[in-house]
């Protein structure tokens, strides 16, 4: 079962030891079409709206702040809103959210390369250094680690549930997940 | 201002708690649970709080008090651990900032507190 959750931001609890807790959100959400448990869903984000979402919306009498779909394995088994059960059975989930971007990134940052000494006369300090042989093979190997675009990549950890409250539909769980607050992720019931 | 998903978590967790009302400057005494290999116990720590940090679960208060010797002793304590079993305000202090770092400048009679008068 997947779902779409907002990650709200982190606590703690007050056990000994305590705890680390990341709160996520479970975004509402309306299952439009289900076949053999994979469903169309749609849920809010953003204002985002054209003519394919409109037709869309008619199509499956959504609300007109549903402006998203996408594909998820649910529970439900005909359109109407998602069925959240299975979350406060759940032990542990995988979720998948989309890490902190950090642009274009050195190679210390992005690749963790050691540097050089900062002072004294060095001439090499954050710079990447050498990128392979000379005239053979005349080329650069794939895979050469180099600066670049670093982050907003997605990411997936697996999390233990501490407690769901379906009322509000928040979820704790233990540890943390990628990206920032507010961000919108996936989470898959693994167990 | 806090989230309201996340201050409704802690107050959940807090809200069982009977922590009495302090603030720096006050005389405390602390029951602490120690645990040692299989065995636990309490120990109590009194001295007088001279900062609160943070708040929701995460909240500390820093304990002051002259151990043996005339060595200052600080410990920072998380305020609702349940590793915190009792929180006893002994003595109220007139004190005229909220973070009192000025005590550990001084000492002897200089590094009392008045009690507090209504």
């Amino acid at each position: 079962m997947e779902y779409i959750v907002e990650k709200i931001g982190m606590s703690r609890t007050i056990t000994v030891p305590a705890k680390p807790v990341t709160l996520l959100r479970v975004v509402e959400a309306k299952v439009c079409e289900v076949t053999d448990g994979v469903a169309i869903v749609a849920y809010n984000s953003g204002k985002k709206m054209n003519k394919t979402i409109e037709g869309q919306q008619k199509k499956y009498n959504l609300s007109a702040e549903f402006n998203r779909f996408v594909t998820l394995s649910v529970a439900n088994s005909e359109a109407g809103d998602l069925d959240l059960a299975p979350l406060s059975e759940a032990k542990i989930i995988k979720s998948s959210f989309n890490t902190k971007g950090r642009g274009f990134t050195g190679v210390m940052k992005r690749w963790n390369f050691g540097g050089g000494p900062a002072a004294h006369g060095h001439r090499f300090h954050r710079t990447g250094g050498s990128i392979g042989n000379a005239e053979w093979p005349g080329r650069v190997m794939k895979g050469r680690k180099m600066a670049g675009h670093h982050g907003n990549s997605k990411n997936s950890v697996k999390n233990e549930i501490l407690s769901f409250d379906a009322e509000n539909g928040v979820l704790a769980v233990v540890g943390s997940v990628s990206g920032p607050n507010g961000s919108l992720g996936r989470v898959k019931v693994v167990k | 201002m806090r989230n309201k998903y996340i201050e409704n978590f802690e107050k959940a967790q807090t809200a069982e708690k009977n922590i009495p009302d302090f603030r720096a400057g006050d005389t405390v005494r602390l029951a602490v649970t120690i645990k040692e290999g299989s065995k636990t116990r309490t120990q109590n720590y009194e001295g007088v709080c001279i900062a609160l940090h943070g708040e929701g679960t995460g909240a500390t208060m820093t304990v002051r008090k002259i151990g043996a010797n005339s060595v200052g002793i600080e410990r920072i304590f998380p305020i609702y651990s349940d590793s915190i079993t009792d929180i006893k305000v002994i003595r109220r202090g007139r004190v005229r900032r909220a973070k009192l770092f000025y005590l550990r400048d001084l000492a002897g009679k200089k590094a009392r507190i008045k009690e507090l008068r209504k």
